[in-house]
């Protein structure tokens, strides 16, 4: 079939991953109309995919043994009281072999482009024919899941657009090995971290900043939030020291985060590589430490996060990152899990210790290990170390799932 | 969830119970606002039954502060477990929101 916008939604959209959100749809259906079949097909260009389905196995076939395409180019109900007497589809194998279908009824769904890219459809061994108010029920239920298709393409896109705005990129200085990685517990959400090359204000060169925070709360408005949040502080960055930074992020910020009963932590380093330099400012954050065989040691303050009743100063302290260190940064996701404990996270720290590890593989093995214990939140880890000779690199991973 | 809300006359106490998340915080937090807009301004939060609070929950309890010392009150917290005192020492919100070690010492001057 030629390629269409709604045929590139729908391949986009069965690879997505979200499709067992529609699995209760197809139960629904099957258990409305006592069919045997229930599946949701999407039409892509040259497969049909089925991602949701009872009685009918998941999975891809060509677009032309499929009812199901031509539905799809319909405005409503499709509706064949016995297949084997139609002449469209009475050779198609699911009719001709296994499971010998005879009855089929579906609603062509549509997507974000306006055009149709899936069809909800109940089918039976027997022939059939749907009264009046069964086939209304039937159109019922396709909008009512083409309402969710459209929710959940929204989300997963703004999971996309956040996912953008993570530097992918090494930063543009020497000396540095860094690696970040976000999983947020849903599409999107208020946690972010990031990276930026930044003058230093006294005239003594090129500093790296490092970034990571948390806006309170969980979803697409933490997330937006979070967008502004790091917009604001990136913009103030660039002429100022990191202390200065923040106090006049929070005074930009503070009407959306007052309006919208959130705050947000931030834990803001900028380092010199060449020396290990390390000014830090800690805006309620406490999770970032300075690790390496010899043990670690937290860069904490008592600042307020951002988004209080009262604002704080937030002047930096000062550290020194050694060549054998690492610079480690994580959410209360990944502390959550920790029993929100440190004597945990020493206890855990040897796993990520080994000099043999990336940076990128150390990033992932602390997500992966939230992940796997179960954290409800999101989780978000930042790791650096200085790296001798001009060979500065850096593998950003990020995700959403 | 259940918010266990009790009025005191001179103020309320709340004493919701088991996780203290993004379901039950914005409830927490709608009921402080009728509350204030009522004039009640002065809110205790009994947590001794809330064994988790995220940032959600945080979020709500902060949000009851400056709403009520916007009206002369003040928002109160009393028997915080260890979850809960752990995650106000890490983000500072003890300085704010220093939680009572018991309902009592907590209504003391009300």
């Amino acid at each position: 079939m030629p390629p269409s916008m709604g045929r590139q939604e729908a391949e986009a959209v069965a690879h997505s991953g979200s499709a067992e959100l529609y699995d209760c749809f197809v139960r629904l259906a099957q258990a409305i109309f006592a069919a045997p079949i229930a599946a949701l097909n999407l039409i892509g260009n040259d497969s049909q995919f089925t991602v949701a389905s009872i009685g009918f196995p998941k999975g891809e076939i060509p677009v032309e043994d499929s009812v199901c395409h031509v539905t799809v180019l319909k405005d409503q109900v499709l509706e064949v009281h016995d297949l084997r007497e139609d002449a469209r589809f009475a050779e198609i194998p699911a009719v001709t072999g296994p499971p010998r279908v005879r009855f089929y009824a579906g609603v062509p769904v549509r997507g974000q482009s306006g055009q149709n890219i899936g069809v909800l459809c109940i089918l039976d061994l027997a022939p059939r024919t749907l009264g009046r108010q069964e086939r209304e029920m039937l159109a019922d239920l396709g909008a009512l899941l083409e309402h969710e298709l459209s929710v959940q393409e929204e989300m997963d896109l703004a999971g996309k657009v956040q996912q953008l705005m993570l530097p992918t990129a090494a930063p543009d200085i020497a000396g540095i090995e860094i690696a970040g990685r976000v999983q947020p517990a849903r599409e999107a959400g208020g946690d972010y971290y990031d990276w930026f090359v930044v003058d230093d204000p006294d005239g003594a060169g090129k500093r790296l900043e490092v970034v990571l925070g948390d806006v309170m709360g969980k979803g697409l408005a933490a997330s937006l939030i979070a967008s502004e949040v790091r917009a604001v502080l990136r913009g103030h960055s660039r002429y100022t020291d990191i202390g200065d930074a923040i106090a006049r992020t929070a005074t930009t910020t503070r009407h959306d985060l007052e309006a919208n009963d959130r705050f947000s932590t931030l834990w803001v380093g900028r380092l010199d590589p060449a020396t290990g330099a390390l000014d830090y400012v800690d805006a309620g954050h406490g999770l970032a430490i300075i690790a390496s065989q010899r043990g670690y040691r937290r860069l904490y303050q008592d600042y307020l996060p951002i988004g209080m009743p009262i604002e704080d100063p937030w002047t930096r302290a000062s550290d020194v990152l050694a060549e054998d260190e690492l610079l480690i940064v994580v959410s209360d996701g990944v502390f959550d899990v920790l029993d929100d404990s440190f004597d945990q996270v020493e206890a855990r720290l040897h796993a990520i210790l080994d000099p043999g590890l990336s940076c990128t593989q150390i990033v992932d093995r602390i997500v992966s290990f939230s992940v796997s214990h179960a954290a409800t939140d999101d989780v978000t880890a930042l790791v650096l170390r200085r790296v001798t000779g001009a060979a500065a690199h850096a593998t950003p991973t990020s995700s959403t799932t | 969830m259940e918010l266990g809300e009790v009025d005191k006359g001179t103020h309320v106490v709340f004493a919701p119970e088991g996780k203290f998340n993004m379901v039950a915080a914005p409830q927490l937090k709608e009921r402080i606002d009728d509350l204030v807009a009522a004039g009640k301004s002065r809110v205790l939060v009994d947590l001794h039954r809330v064994d988790f609070i995220d940032s959600s929950g945080l979020g709500a309890l902060v949000g009851g502060i400056k709403v009520t010392r916007k009206q002369g009150g003040d928002l109160r917290v009393a028997a915080a477990g260890d979850q809960v005192r752990a995650v106000l020492k890490l983000t500072n919100l003890d300085r704010i929101l220093a939680p009572y070690p018991t309902v009592e010492d907590a209504l003391h001057d009300w």
